[in-house]
């Protein structure tokens, strides 16, 4: 193999490799669709809001790999905060789909979590009610109703670690001042394009 | 014989080039087999981790999967396809490496980051360092290092897991790779240093193991040679062809490219080149005679001392100075041919090794034995030539033998025929003796009748006649006796009658007969013995007869001397003898007459018996007497001053078996 040869082949393999992980990279930061919740508790939902604490609802996709990462941070969150939110985790179940399905290891991560509820989601009503349209979509109202925070809690797709999401939520939850009212969202669509 | 000169060090150096390059293509492979199975594990893993991505209720292969094959395949195909195809090349590893913390990177984005995955990338440099070539960890880091700095400067929170961090924190875990490169180089050295011990010890016991192949190669090889010019001196009929031979086996075994041998001609002046092999074989070539003294062979046979130089200083005299170069030679050696501390010529070498310590003590030996042979092969050519001389001279000799032969068978019937007219003469001699004897005792008888006759009767006329007659008679039967005794001695038929007697007895009595024949001269007779003489053992009449023809004869040569019979008893060798010495003051003999007084009819010169009367027979007569009865007679004269007859006989008388045909010996 000629030395020069051998050197232009070199570069375009570190070359398609640089570009390879920057596509990756480009893709894990990729925001999902951001939701459109409503700024009070939805009324028409099935979820009961508390009263006495703030109300922590996770929209997810029972399927979506990139969202253990959002369970992991909502496991991290809750092992964090002083102030014990009341906790749904809204697992969508397409109609299409028989009984069951929706029962996958995030679902039984999710079951294992202390003090939180898990919720099968048919056909995505509660997503909708939420205005969620992204896996991991998390949303904080206070004992008031209102709604406080809105976006994921992962730096990007199915990242775990220390991100913006998290601190704000820890924040609110603790009384504080969060540094961000939004977050992007990190995950699979919960509802097929154009549906 | 092969011959390699490698010194342990370069030998080492060379191994631990060998294990390096070894090691690297060992690992090189081992990384393509692991690069290989990084991709497969990848899609794999993506495939178990997340293979869908989900869009409500459709779902589509998850981009991880797609990057797992896609990009996986990009970062370790392409290293390990270099770890087949160019293993053990620097940039093969330093791709590997690269490709290696890719794949670190590449891993941790499909785990979302997750803190083990990182372990990854530690992993890979301890694995890296089966190169033991710290080197492969300076890519590796560096790319550890650029991605950290990058990702830390535009993502902070997906390495460092926290959402703002120090733009300057990529060095930290930089440092942290680095701290594990500390001891990775450490091992990589320590590893390098083992190795280059491992190839220290492996020289050393290959460059053992070839000294002792060196030396039974040089060993079977010497012995070969030992063989093939053994045979050649030994079976080898022509003295050229047989230097041939030995100059063709020093360049089979010796890996010569040219071996010559010259011989001393006559004059010792001039080598002469007898024999050449190798590159070249001909004999009438510019050094085909070389005046001793002149150029390394002549300084060779000057010095007489073995000469052994590098072939670039030897002068080869082939008009061709790129010979040696252009042929590999690279050492001579000459050896002086020598028999004895004596020249016989030059052996000389040129080979395409340097001649060790034991193949130089080989070309001594194989010079000697050539020396030997030239001179071995002169002796044979030397002898042959004799064998040849001696063979016409044998012949020669053989034709004399056959003609000496027929002289002797001639001679012999010669001989025979001598003797048989010897037994008939003696017989004739005899019988006439005998015949002649009858008519003279009747002639002396009767003539001396007839005088006392005529004395009677007063014829004193006739009585001087008769005298004369009776004479003449007695003279002849004298005579006649005498020759009838020669006769039987030569006949054989002599014999002695031994017998016991008296010594002084038998002197006194032969005075008493003697005395007038030695005092009619008119001289003194005298005896000097001892009275006690005993007796001996001998033929008595014989022994009477030898004295009384010594005293009759010394009576006859002398007048108005003296006349002295000596007899003592001696020893000679043991024995016991008597001698008998007649002594008289005659007329003396010369040496040539006493040289034939002995023979018979033999007088000191022809007027003797003209003068003083005799037969002639008388001495012969003594003579074989003596020897007849085991003794002896000698003389000793001179002209006028007389002579001293000398008698010795055994005491015992049994010494008989004499030859009586020979005279006695003049003393």
């Amino acid at each position: 193999m000629n030395k020069y040869w051998f050197g232009a082949v070199a570069i375009v393999w570190l070359g398609l490799a640089a570009v390879g992980l920057a596509g990756l990279w480009q893709y894990d930061n990729a925001p999902g669709e951001a939701a459109n919740a409503p700024s009070a508790w939805p009324s028409h939902t099935h979820l009961t809001r508390a009263t006495h604490a703030p109300t922590l609802v996770m929209l997810a996709h029972p399927q979506c790999t990139c969202t253990r990462a959002s369970l992991g941070e909502l496991e991290e969150l809750l092992a964090r905060t002083e102030v014990r939110p009341k906790t749904y985790v809204v697992f969508l179940k397409p109609a299409t789909f028989g009984e069951g399905w929706e029962h996958t290891d995030l679902w039984r991560t999710a079951k294992r979590l202390p003090n939180v509820s898990v919720v099968r989601d048919d056909d995505g009503v509660e997503a909708r009610s939420f205005g969620a349209a992204t896996s991991g979509q998390t949303l904080l109202y206070d004992q008031a109703g209102a709604l406080q925070f809105s976006g994921g809690i992962t730096g990007s797709r199915a990242h775990a670690g220390d991100n913006a999401g998290r601190q704000s939520l820890l924040a609110l939850l603790d009384g504080g001042r969060p540094a961000r009212s939004g977050t992007n969202v990190f995950g699979c669509p919960l509802f097929t394009s154009g549906r | 014989m092969p011959y390699t000169a490698v010194t342990t060090g370069s030998r080492a150096t060379e191994l631990f080039e060998q294990y390096q390059s070894d090691l690297h293509q060992r690992t090189d492979r081992l990384f393509a087999g692991l690069l290989g199975f990084q991709w497969i594990a990848g899609i794999l893993f993506a495939l178990w981790i997340s293979p869908l991505a989900w869009s409500g209720a459709v779902s589509r292969t998850h981009v991880h999967v797609w990057a797992a094959i896609v990009l996986g395949g990009i970062i370790n195909l392409f290293p390990a396809a270099l770890g087949v195809l160019r293993p053990g090349r620097l940039s093969t590893r330093f791709t590997i490496g690269v490709a290696q913390m890719l794949m670190g990177a590449l891993l941790i984005h499909l785990t979302g980051g997750r803190i083990e995955t990182h372990f990854h990338v530690f992993g890979s440099l301890a694995f890296l360092a089966f190169y033991r070539d710290w080197r492969v960890l300076i890519p590796a880091t560096i790319v550890v290092a650029l991605d950290h700095m990058v990702r830390g400067f535009f993502w902070p929170q997906s390495v460092y897991g926290v959402f703002v961090a120090s733009q300057w924190r990529w060095l930290e875990h930089a440092a942290w790779v680095i701290f594990e490169d500390v001891f990775l180089v450490m091992s990589c050295v320590r590893g390098l240093a083992e190795m280059r011990q491992t190839a220290e010890r492996t020289a050393a016991l290959e460059q053992e193991v070839r000294t002792r192949q060196q030396a039974e190669n040089d060993a079977r090889e010497l012995a070969s040679l030992a063989s093939a010019v053994g045979l050649a001196l030994t079976r080898g009929t022509d003295p050229r062809a047989m230097l041939q031979q030995c100059a063709e086996a020093l360049v089979e075994h010796l890996d010569g490219g040219l071996a010559r041998i010259w011989t001393l001609n006559d004059s010792d002046r001039m080598l002469e080149l007898q024999a050449s092999a190798g590159t070249h074989t001909a004999l009438d070539g510019p050094q085909a005679k070389v005046p001793v003294g002149v150029l390394p062979v002549g300084m060779i046979a000057l010095h007489r001392t073995p000469l052994l130089a590098r072939a670039d200083q030897v002068d080869p005299h082939l008009d061709d100075a790129g010979w040696a170069r252009r042929e590999g030679i690279v050492a001579f050696a000459g050896y002086p041919l020598l028999v004895d501390s004596k020249l016989i010529g030059v052996m000389t070498t040129f080979s395409r090794r340097e001649f060790s310590p034991s193949v130089q003590d080989a070309m001594a030996a194989v010079a000697d034995s050539i020396a030997v042979g030239i001179e071995r092969k002169r002796a044979e050519a030397e002898l042959k030539s004799r064998a040849k001389d001696l063979e016409e001279a044998h012949e020669i000799q053989r034709a004399n033998a056959q003609q000496l032969s027929g002289l002797v068978d001639q001679l012999r019937i010669t001989q025979r025929q001598a003797e048989a007219a010897t037994r008939a003469k003696s017989d004739f001699l005899a019988s006439m003796s005998h015949e002649l004897r009858t008519p003279l005792n009747a002639i002396i008888l009767y003539s001396e009748l007839l005088q006392e006759e005529a004395a009677d009767q007063g014829q004193q006329g006739s009585i001087s006649d008769l005298q004369k007659i009776q004479s003449a008679g007695k003279h002849l039967l004298e005579l006649i006796n005498d020759i009838l005794d020669l006769s039987k001695i030569e006949a054989g038929k002599m014999s002695l009658s031994v017998e016991t007697f008296d010594i002084k007895t038998m002197i006194d009595e032969l005075l008493d007969t003697a005395a007038p024949l030695v005092q009619k001269n008119n001289n003194r007779l005298s005896v000097r013995c001892h009275e006690s003489l005993g007796t001996m053992d001998a033929d008595l009449t014989k022994t009477r007869q030898i004295l009384l023809n010594l005293l009759s004869n010394a009576g006859k040569f002398t007048r108005d001397g003296a006349i002295t019979l000596d007899v003592r008893q001696m020893a000679v060798a043991g024995r016991s003898y008597v001698e008998f010495a007649v002594t008289d003051t005659g007329v003396g003999m010369t040496q040539a007459q006493t040289e034939k007084i002995f023979e018979a009819f033999t007088q000191a010169d022809v007027t003797t018996t003209r003068k003083y009367g005799g037969t002639g027979l008388g001495l012969a007569l003594v003579s074989r007497f003596c020897q007849l009865m085991g003794g002896s007679v000698a003389v000793e004269s001179r002209p006028g001053e007389g002579a001293r007859f000398v008698v010795c006989l055994p005491l015992s008388g049994h010494e008989r078996a004499i030859d009586v045909t020979e005279p006695a010996r003049v003393a």
